[in-house]
């Protein structure tokens, strides 16, 4: 491990090239709605994007490591329902077993790090494009919520799944603090630890890191795992805020997941960007659907102005970054 | 390493994935009647379930001939190569759900070129011959949530809808019916309209950002009961406004489809009306109207004993379908889809 000891530099600063357009969203929208700078409301943001910030997490991770998952978005879906379904009854959708309420959580987490684990072992082993793979199983995991639930939603869960998402821990919604822990320890795992520092080493050139002895397939195991497990997560957290699983829950996120990553400074090619900056990524997707809710565009158009803030958030970040993106 | 075969099952599963042709069978039925091909339009929905699991049913109580069902997973393009595939089979008439109303005119044009009668369920195709199109009004769906919502406040406050997907005729058609409707008879009420393209994420965020910025909101309209219903009942709980109609903080709820869960919910005082989409009635008339096509009869506009309407359309027929609002007084009637199943 020849990574060179981390310290704090100017350059990080770089990480932080959103923060400028955070804090210009922060005066726009209290411009555009008093209720925007409200702590009520800002409370609210961070619990709305707790779930998809997991997803965040995991992808910048994975992009970092240069490599893909596209099937993060079906792992939040099916993970809990797949979970759930060993346990409820059969009359409420399920599976019939009657395995205690407790385990839903421990497996919820098992199946969404089998996913992932089966992910890796597809990309890793026989050395498959990871982007076509993920595709496949973004498709095929999905279809694992859907065939077993017939296209229902399922309605009666047991209240241990629900809990996460919809309790407070000292006047917070717990989904928050499970999200800022997470990033916290993301952080500081890609910044001081030796497993963190290598997905930078296998992400910039994956055959020099392995001449510098880094158990490459090991390492990239571990990250399609955990980016498995955290989908599960986030598909928990959101079970508990919505109160049901419904065919669609998850839907469609991969796309945003993307885009707060980008913009937050992380490479598609691999081997650079931090996870603070990823999170910065999250809070600009957050803030601005909070601001076009507030003031309500019309909802024929909110994809166009949505779209386009993204663009120009990627511009600014470019701008205030001073380096090209890839 | 041998790539081959993990390349060739990763594609074959792709394609069995994406083809998404459903082979559920359909019910044997005799009676030497003509084939009825069938294609579902999604799989995904609670209120499209229940519509495919009456369909075999009611086919066995027709006595149609009904061919295994294909399903179109929401995409036109598959519809299109499904009722292909339906038709070089031999079904003599075609029961589709077209959920892309402009899209479809071509096929149906082929099907008129064919002979082939075509009954649509739930949509209206804006061109193309059809026999008959079986629906409820969704207009009347929006008018009768705003009605009961406008009486519930006295004629002011603040309401909040939460609309499906704006691509969609019938979430439109509840839309503009809601908004119409509140403008005309209840000026005094402001309407916030959110865009949630059916999902349960979007409405939970939207009606939560909404209600923190409007505390004083007092009614919501939910244009689908299967994906706003839990969403609503959780942030209501969470903000503490989950009360009994009695209680001055409750906000008064209406919901749209007519599942079981929702008639629970009204049980429970949660929510108070929902209008009940009929999915027995849908399956029941579209293997109906499929059925008489075969035989050659026709239809004139007017009451039918069903206590529907039919109405004269430029491209065809339109059975309007009843789709009564339920509410505490009603919801344990027997008769309603919601209590038929589980």
């Amino acid at each position: 491990m020849t990574a060179p000891a981390p310290r704090l530099r100017l350059a990080r600063f770089r990480d932080l090239t959103l923060v400028p357009v955070i804090l210009l969203l922060l005066v726009v929208g209290a411009f555009l709605d008093p209720t925007f700078l409200t702590a009520g409301n800002l409370t609210n943001v961070l619990q709305q994007q707790a779930a998809i910030s997991l997803l965040v997490l995991a992808e910048a991770m994975i992009l970092i490591a240069g490599k893909f998952d596209l099937s993060l978005e079906s792992t939040v879906g099916t993970a809990p329902a797949i979970a759930v379904m060993l346990i409820i009854p059969v009359s409420a959708g399920g599976f019939g077993l009657g395995l205690p309420g407790v385990l839903v959580i421990p497996l919820a987490l098992l199946i969404g790090a089998a996913i992932g684990a089966f992910n890796g072992f597809l990309i890793i082993r026989f050395q498959l494009s990871a982007f076509i793979v993920t595709l496949a199983m973004l498709i095929i995991v999905h279809g694992f919520l859907q065939g077993p639930t017939e296209g229902k939603t399922l309605f009666q869960l047991p209240d241990s799944i629900l809990y996460l998402g919809s309790a407070m821990w000292l006047g917070l919604p717990a989904a928050i603090w499970i999200a800022g822990a997470l990033f916290a320890a993301g952080m500081f795992g890609l910044g001081y630890l030796r497993a963190g520092r290598s997905l930078y080493a296998i992400g910039g050139n994956s055959d020099a890191a392995r001449a510098a002895g880094i158990r490459v397939d090991r390492v990239l195991y571990g990250v399609f795992i955990l980016g498995g497990t955290l989908a599960a997560l986030a598909g928990i957290l959101e079970t508990g805020r919505l109160g049901a699983i419904g065919n669609s829950m998850g839907v469609g996120w991969i796309f945003m997941v993307f885009a707060a990553a980008v913009i937050g400074g992380v490479s598609m090619d691999g081997g650079k960007g931090t996870i603070l900056g990823a999170l910065t990524g999250v809070l600009v997707i957050g803030l601005v659907q909070n601001i076009l809710t507030l003031i309500g565009v019309s909802g024929f158009w909110q994809p166009v102005i949505y779209g386009g803030i993204i663009l120009i958030a990627l511009m600014i970040s470019r701008i205030a970054g001073g380096k090209a993106q890839d | 390493m041998k790539l081959g075969p993990a390349v060739a099952v990763a594609a074959l599963l792709t394609i069995i994935t994406a083809c998404g042709s459903d082979t559920s069978t359909g019910a044997e039925a005799g009676g030497g009647g003509a084939k009825v091909g069938i294609d579902h339009p999604r799989a995904d929905s609670d209120f499209w379930n229940s519509y495919i699991k009456y369909v075999p049913q009611m086919a066995g109580e027709l006595k149609v001939d009904l061919m295994p069902a294909t399903n179109s997973q929401n995409d036109v393009t598959k519809l299109v190569s499904n009722v292909q595939a339906l038709t070089g089979q031999g079904a003599k008439v075609i029961v589709m759900a077209p959920q892309d109303t402009g899209a479809v005119a071509t096929t149906l044009q082929q099907l008129e070129n064919k002979k082939i009668p075509v009954v649509t369920v739930d949509t209206r195709p804006d061109k193309g011959k059809v026999y008959m199109v079986v629906r409820a009004d969704n207009r009347a769906y929006g008018t009768k949530a705003c009605e009961f919502l406008g009486e519930k406040l006295g004629g002011k406050g603040k309401v909040v809808q939460l609309q499906g997907a704006l691509s969609s005729i019938n979430g439109r058609d509840r839309s503009e019916a809601f908004l119409e409707c509140m403008k005309s008879k209840f000026p005094g009420i402001t309407v916030f309209s959110e865009p949630t393209e059916w999902e349960g994420s979007k409405a939970a965020s939207m009606l939560q950002t909404r209600l923190e910025q409007n505390p004083d909101i007092k009614g919501i309209y939910m244009h689908a009961g299967g994906v706003h219903l839990a969403p609503t009942l959780q942030v209501l709980k969470q903000k503490g406004l989950l009360v009994p109609p009695t209680d001055p903080k409750h906000v008064f709820v209406v919901s749209n489809d007519g599942i079981p869960q929702e008639f629970e919910a009204i049980r429970k005082g949660e929510i108070d009306a929902t209008v009940s989409q009929p999915a027995d009635l849908y399956a029941k008339y579209a293997l109906f109207y499929a059925k008489a096509a075969a035989e050659g009869k026709t239809f004139q506009p007017g009451p039918t004993d069903h206590d529907s309407t039919i109405i004269q359309l430029p491209n065809g027929m339109e059975d309007q379908l009843p789709a009564p609002l339920v509410t505490k007084d009603n919801v344990d009637d027997k008769a309603l889809w919601g209590n038929q199943v589980n």
